[in-house]
């Protein structure tokens, strides 16, 4: 019998101990998000799909902006999954990379700006947790991420661009023969 | 040969493309906008060569609509018309919503519409040239009929002011409607499943466990550079990387073990990077036909992404730990 009480209390233990981190992120976290994502969505359709679009084109030429500002755009606008909509502006051979600095933006935005992928939050959510727990502001830890992020996005595109290139000269010769 | 027209969705809309022309009963381009008729009623009627109504001061049966335009902010206009059979564009950029959303299909129901969104269909071309010319006065007929209501200048700047500021005010509602969706959908199934996870780690002893495991991990530099290596192994990554389920869990247990001081504040950003070093590598090929690349590119891009991610996985593990000196100390 003795058993069965501590399993049960166990269980108890459990749910109650989750229930309260639930209850701690639900009035915490979520309604600072749901104002956020709420303005942002509507600065985004005030600013029109169109408009982004028309903007990013230009920036497609110049390798800095390339793999830096237009991937960041990108997500912003476009949040994932759409933004890999925009890689068809650039490049045939360079398409692979952009959508590698996009893929490597798609966490490090969600520390400032959670709308561009909201489905995917606790990579950062999670670790901002325990700096929240040791009672720090998580903001310079978000601004250090989306910096390290920019960084980060333009040797990934860079290097996936050399190698793309190559396999892409190997694959051609390949095919010749 | 009837001309027809072809209306497709705005930037950010829902539904259609809507494919319309004048039949036997259905006769008249209606608009429900309020105020005056809208240009877009107005454009679709006269390419049709049909008159248009404005059904706000003057009472039309459905049964004779072709199509109704209206602005509806998503709770009941842009329902009551798609439920009474009528196809309908609404100007403001919503989807299927209110009490009568599930009457809302694609097949009747096109929104964010504008001007450029209208094409005539190419049956028409003999006789658009005819039509145009005879629809021009139609409207306008129709037009001065509506000034009964008070057409004059002031009316129609109050009405324009009344539009602009209702837009707006549509734009943020959709704009809500679209977070408590994900919110609905996405955030709080996964909070709910990082609760439980958290309930679990704190409450019985694994958390300790997990800490004597983790620290050697993700409490060093080399710790951290091996884990981003082994999360970037190229049959590895695509494994580790739908949904990013598994950097989110890890994300987790990190963040708890960072606010039980068992991981150095200042690797927190170090981590974030190590435990997510095969984002997207699941999505490439997907991601790639969004971006409307050729086959040729995906075939040569996978790999090259793949293993490209051996050596940038830790290289952005270095960038951000020299970007995180100085962070909390």
């Amino acid at each position: 019998m003795n058993v069965f009480v501590k399993l049960a209390e166990g269980f108890t233990g459990i749910v109650s101990a989750g229930g309260e981190n639930l209850m701690g992120l639900i009035t915490g976290i979520l309604p600072n998000l749901l104002i956020l994502l709420t303005c942002i969505n509507a600065i985004i359709t005030l600013v029109g799909e169109d408009r982004v679009m028309n903007f990013s084109k230009k920036l497609t030429r110049f390798r800095l902006l390339r793999y830096t500002l237009l991937p960041v755009i990108s997500l912003f606008f476009l949040t994932n999954p759409m933004c890999y909509t925009m890689g068809r502006f650039v490049e045939e051979d360079q398409k692979p990379a952009f959508i590698d600095a996009c893929f490597s933006f798609a966490h490090p935005i969600t520390g400032l700006f959670p709308h561009g992928n909201a489905g995917e939050l606790f990579v950062w959510t999670g670790i901002a947790a325990g700096i929240t727990k040791l009672g720090y502001s998580t903001m310079p830890l978000a601004v250090r991420y989306l910096l390290a992020g920019v960084i980060v996005i333009f040797i990934r595109g860079n290097a996936t661009e050399f190698l793309t290139k190559k396999i892409m000269a190997k694959n051609k010769g390949g095919a010749a023969k | 040969m009837k001309p027809s027209v072809t209306i497709t969705k705005g930037s950010s809309g829902w539904g259609g493309p809507l494919t319309v022309y004048e039949t036997e009963t259905r006769k008249v381009v209606a608009s429900v906008t309020g105020g005056s008729i809208h240009p877009l009623a107005e454009k679709i009627a006269s390419l049709l060569g049909v008159p248009v109504v404005d059904a706000f001061n003057n009472k039309v049966e459905p049964d004779t609509i072709i199509i109704a335009v209206v602005d509806c902010g998503g709770t009941l206009r842009c329902g009551v018309y798609p439920k009474m059979g009528v196809k309908t564009i609404d100007i403001h950029p919503i989807s299927p919503s209110g009490p009568l959303s599930k009457y809302i299909k694609e097949d009747n129901f096109v929104s964010g519409t504008t001007l450029d969104c209208i094409t005539q269909s190419g049956e028409a071309v003999p006789s658009e040239p005819e039509v145009s010319g005879q629809a021009v006065p139609e409207p306008a007929e129709i037009k001065e009929s509506s000034p009964a209501s008070g057409g004059n200048q002031f009316f129609n700047f109050i009405t324009s002011m009344g539009r602009g500021i209702g837009s707006i005010v549509n734009v943020f509602y959709q704009a809500g409607r679209d977070t408590l969706d994900i919110v609905l959908k996405n955030i709080l199934p996964f909070m709910i499943f990082v609760s439980i996870m958290v309930g679990i780690i704190n409450y019985t002893g694994i958390g300790d466990l997990l800490a004597n495991a983790i620290k050697p991990l993700a409490g060093s530099l080399p710790g951290l550079l091996g884990l981003s290596v082994f999360c970037a192994i190229p049959f590895l990554s695509p494994v580790l990387g739908p949904g990013a389920v598994i950097a989110q869990v890890v994300g987790v247990l990190l963040g708890v073990e960072i606010g039980k001081g068992t991981i150095p504040i200042a690797y927190s950003l170090p981590a974030l990077f190590a435990i997510n070093s095969q984002v997207g590598c699941d999505f490439v090929p997907v991601a790639l036909t969004l971006a409307e690349a050729e086959d040729d590119t995906v075939s040569a891009g996978v790999p090259a992404m793949l293993f490209t991610r051996l050596v940038t996985g830790p290289a952005a593990v270095l960038v951000a730990y020299l970007l995180s000196f100085g962070l909390y100390s």
